[in-house]
């Protein structure tokens, strides 16, 4: 009977038969809306594209090779600068903002996490107006800069890639800041007063044991903000239009325009191993940081 | 290096941690800050230290005034309860931190090292790192690091209170003799009286921010300045006092509206407190079949005998009134509850002290 | 100094937002700053615009039934996860939180080729599907942390006096979890709202939610309308993050948000 699966107890066969009716219903939806389609892609991805839909018979690995065409390579180098970029100023940005929030009353720093969390939930399209209403000839910041005489005719920021920047860092920096604020804030202080006592100066003290203990996080929320910019659309869509195309506008092209879907499939796929590899490769680095070296006997 | 502290005061939003604390530790000594928990001695440790700054009151060190010194440049180091080692280095990176920090040079650098690791007796884990160390060697390396640096003072915050019961027995033994080997001056933080009377040169009890008292261990048990630190330092009975007169030479005083006891004789030297209390310790109380020779003594009856291993407590009344004695086991082998007996106390043991 | 430094940031992080906002006031038909006066006039504008508000519907109406979808069978499956604690459990944590690797770009295109080919291309079930499974990683660890905070005893306790466990679960557990679940709802229902890129991908031209409306509009022309209704997408994000934050939804145990 269906019911005694449900008894108190929670080891042991029937509590096995139990759990998997609870977990099925998720695991079905995940299959269905995640896995599936991820793995119909990479199939597609595999078969060639013809007028009359994608040709099912033939396997090939063309859609791949056809990816190094230079034309995509310039993207891809593009859409690598950019994210690079981002996530450079990022990491700069990144242990002055995350210590002075974690200096704050506890109060003040759920409002300032808060204020820096909350534009990832307020959409990106809007985000992205708001960027072309500062960013555009006549806008805030070049009537800004204008009016205090630091250029005497206005900067050129949208349609070009330093607009993309620009736009970018503010909206994916919280990815960065939170892990290292969460990091900052777990740090026990009497590690600092140790340090201080023992003679090291409060730069001293950040330096040797402040930065080390805490350089894992802010590397693995880079990771994130690298690949978050790698793939972000409607900022570079809108604010660097055609002329500026990164990877993920080629995919709407490929996808949307031509309809290519295979080949489509195929950057997809690329984008999802680069992503993937990257996230491994994130973790090893942060992980080799002071475990490595304990490890080491 | 002798320590001066005048009038120190540190509040954190609008309570006061340390409310005017003076105090002197004598070079070499080792002197412990006793108190309850929030009484304020880890906040008084912390502002010597220089990890507080203090709103008032002056902190000097062997002349040298360090109010205002950045706590880098202090020259004390610290042993923290959490041990604090940098998990990041190693156990010898961990003690040449200090040193690194003064700018001493590489080959003093591991003379030192080993120096302060074979003091504490742990050369051979030099390498490790504090997570594959147990408590009480992380505590050792802790101790390392902070004796490295050669300190003009050291400061222990409840530096036992991590290691199980075993280990703390041993710890407090050795912090002992490495202090007194050494001659470095010592200032401890701690909770447990026990820790407390053991180690200590001399003592100072604190509560609510302020000392209450200083002296030897000894001093303070015996002569308790109030009834808190009476209280604080070990098991007491106490009956409220009235009526106390002097009556040939000597002080009579009515405890607890029953008992005419003979009180010590300093009683009458100072006014007596508006409350006065009565404070016995139980180890001062005798109890026997027989009649005794002290100066007080009462027929009670035995309510309950409870064996403690070597000592026997033993819970007694005096008509309605509730006291208990500890004795020796050996002497309390016989009694019994419901044995009537003879419980008598000499004047000069009991101590007469305020209701606080 | 620093300080000054940080008030930039914020301001850098905000100004975008706040600008929306500030200007869909705007009186003129310009991009003017309402300096002296404040206009509802483009709010009308936007209202009246049949585009946005059938847009506005659907984007409620995907986001509510994909928050229902998806917490109801997270609930579920939390529950087993927290209560029978098998082996697998990290694992299947793992797996339910792998959209997160999944870039938005990847995951639409992937949506757009399965629902054309299961025929659900253009159809709100399809739409629904995507955006149900994006919110699950955010959903599960939200539903799990609020699980372990009702403690095992209260259940035994239920079922020891006569309850099975199903009655137990829904007298008991879902009770306590009232909180618990109307914050993951919501949050639930916000994410989806907002998104934008899978959205983009594999929606059909007849399925635009809210934001995909504004970005198509917004490749065309650029005018204070569209400004109009981004802000009032911006009030009710605001108000859902403030509800939100005084569930206790953003507290200092801040992995609950970040993978």
């Amino acid at each position: 009977m269906l019911g005694s699966s449900f008894s108190a107890d929670t080891s042991g066969s029937r509590a096995r038969s139990a759990l998997a009716i609870f977990v099925a219903p998720l695991v079905f939806l995940m299959a269905v809306g995640f896995v599936w389609p991820l793995i119909q892609a990479f199939v597609n991805s595999f078969h060639l594209n013809t007028s009359h839909g994608i040709d099912l018979e033939h396997w090939t690995i063309n859609n791949y090779l056809r990816l190094a065409d230079p034309l995509y390579l310039e993207i891809l180098l593009r859409t690598l600068r950019i994210s690079a970029a981002v996530t450079a100023i990022t990491a700069v940005l990144a242990y002055p903002i995350a210590l002075f929030i974690a200096r704050l009353s506890p109060r003040a720093q759920s409002w300032m996490i808060l204020a820096y969390v909350s534009p990832w939930l307020v959409n990106t399209v809007v985000k992205a107006l708001g960027w072309t209403l500062l960013l555009r000839t006549n806008g805030v910041v070049n009537t800004l800069l204008l009016q205090l005489g630091i250029v005497d005719t206005p900067l050129r920021l949208l349609l070009t890639e330093t607009g993309v920047v620009i736009a970018l860092v503010p909206g994916h920096f919280m990815f960065a800041l939170l892990p290292l604020w969460t990091a900052i804030c777990a740090l026990d202080p009497a590690l600092s007063w140790a340090a201080g006592t023992l003679g090291a100066t409060p730069s001293a003290v950040f330096w040797r044991i402040v930065l080390p203990l805490t350089l894992p996080a802010l590397i693995a929320g880079l990771v994130i903000n690298f690949i978050m910019n790698m793939t972000a659309f409607a900022i570079p869509m809108l604010l660097g239009g055609v002329r500026n195309m990164v990877v993920s506008m080629l995919a709407y092209q490929l996808d949307l325009i031509s309809l290519d879907w295979p080949l489509g499939g195929a950057l997809a796929v690329t984008l999802l191993a680069f992503t993937l590899a990257l996230v491994w490769a994130g973790q090893r680095i942060a992980v080799l940081g002071i475990a490595g070296r304990a490890a080491k006997i | 290096m002798s320590l001066e502290l005048v009038g120190v005061k540190k509040s954190f939003d609008g309570v006061r941690a340390v409310d005017g604390v003076d105090l002197s530790v004598v070079k070499g000594e080792l002197f412990v800050l006793l108190g309850p928990s929030g009484c304020g001695k880890t906040t008084l440790l912390r502002a010597i230290a220089g990890i507080y700054g203090i709103d008032s009151g002056s902190v000097v060190l062997n002349g040298r005034d360090l109010t205002r010194t950045p706590m880098h440049r202090r020259n004390m180091a610290m042993v923290f309860q959490s041990f604090a080692l940098f998990p990041h280095l190693s156990a010898f990176d961990n003690v040449a931190f200090g040193l690194k920090s003064r700018r001493v040079g590489g080959d003093e650098i591991d003379k030192r090292v080993n120096e302060a690791l074979a003091l504490v007796r742990l050369e051979m884990l030099a390498a490790r790192y504090p997570n594959q160390l147990s408590g009480g060697q992380q505590q050792r390396v802790a101790l390392a690091r902070a004796l490295a640096v050669h300190p003009d003072l050291l400061l222990l915050d409840e530096p036992l209170s991590n290691l199980d019961a075993r280990l703390r027995d041993e710890m407090r033994v050795e912090i002992r003799e490495l202090q007194r080997r050494l001659g470095i001056t010592t200032l401890l933080v701690t909770h447990d009286i026990g820790e407390a009377f053991a180690m200590s040169d001399r003592m100072a009890v604190m509560r609510e921010g302020k000392i209450v008292q200083i002296g030897r261990g000894a001093d303070i048990y015996h002569f308790p300045a109030n009834r808190f630190v009476a209280n604080f330092v070990g098991p007491i009975n106490e009956f409220p006092l009235t009526k106390v007169e002097q009556v040939s030479g000597r002080v009579l005083g009515l405890a607890a509206g029953e008992l005419k006891v003979w009180l010590p004789a300093e009683t009458a030297d100072h006014s007596v407190e508006t409350e006065p209390r009565l404070i016995l310790r139980p180890e001062n109380l005798r109890v026997a079949v027989t009649e005794g020779s002290t100066d007080n003594s009462f027929m009670a009856e035995i309510e309950d005998v409870v064996f403690r291993g070597g000592a026997t407590e033993c819970r007694l009344r005096i008509g309605a009134l509730k006291l208990f004695a500890i004795l020796p086991s050996a002497d309390a082998a016989a009694l019994r509850a419901g044995d009537r007996v003879t419980v008598g106390w000499n004047a000069a043991d009991g101590v007469v002290t305020g209701a606080r | 100094m620093i300080l000054a430094f940080n008030i930039v940031m914020l301001v850098v992080v905000l100004a975008p937002v706040v600008l929306v906002v500030w200007i869909s006031f705007t009186p003129t038909a310009s991009f003017v700053l309402p300096l002296s006066e404040l206009s509802l006039r483009w709010y009308r504008e936007a209202l009246s615009y049949p585009g946005f508000v059938d847009a506005f519907f659907l984007s409620v109406e995907v986001a509510a039934i994909a928050s229902l979808i998806t917490v109801a069978a997270t609930f579920l499956a939390a529950y087993g996860l927290v209560r029978y604690s098998p082996k697998a459990a990290p694992a299947l944590m793992g797996f339910f939180t792998a959209p997160l690797l999944v870039p938005a770009v990847v995951f639409g295109i992937a949506m757009l080729q399965f629902v054309n080919r299961i025929g659900l291309y253009n159809r709100l079930l399809g739409l629904v599907l995507a955006h149900a499974v994006l919110v699950i990683p955010f959903a599960i660890r939200s539903l799990a942390s609020t699980l372990r905070g009702v403690p095992e005893e209260l259940e035994w306790a239920a079922m020891i006096l006569g309850c099975s466990r199903i009655r137990m679960m829904l007298r008991v557990t879902l009770p306590l979890c009232a909180r618990g679940l109307v914050t993951a709802s919501l949050f639930c229902f916000l994410l989806s709202f907002s998104e934008v890129t899978t959205t983009i991908f594999m929606s059909g031209p007849s399925l635009q939610t809210l934001p995909v409306r504004i970005y198509n509009y917004m490749s065309d022309r650029i005018d204070p309308t569209v400004a109009a209704v981004s802000a009032l997408v911006v009030f009710i994000s605001l108000a859902l993050v403030l509800a939100l934050n005084m569930l206790g939804a953003f507290r200092r145990t801040g992995s609950r948000l970040y993978p």
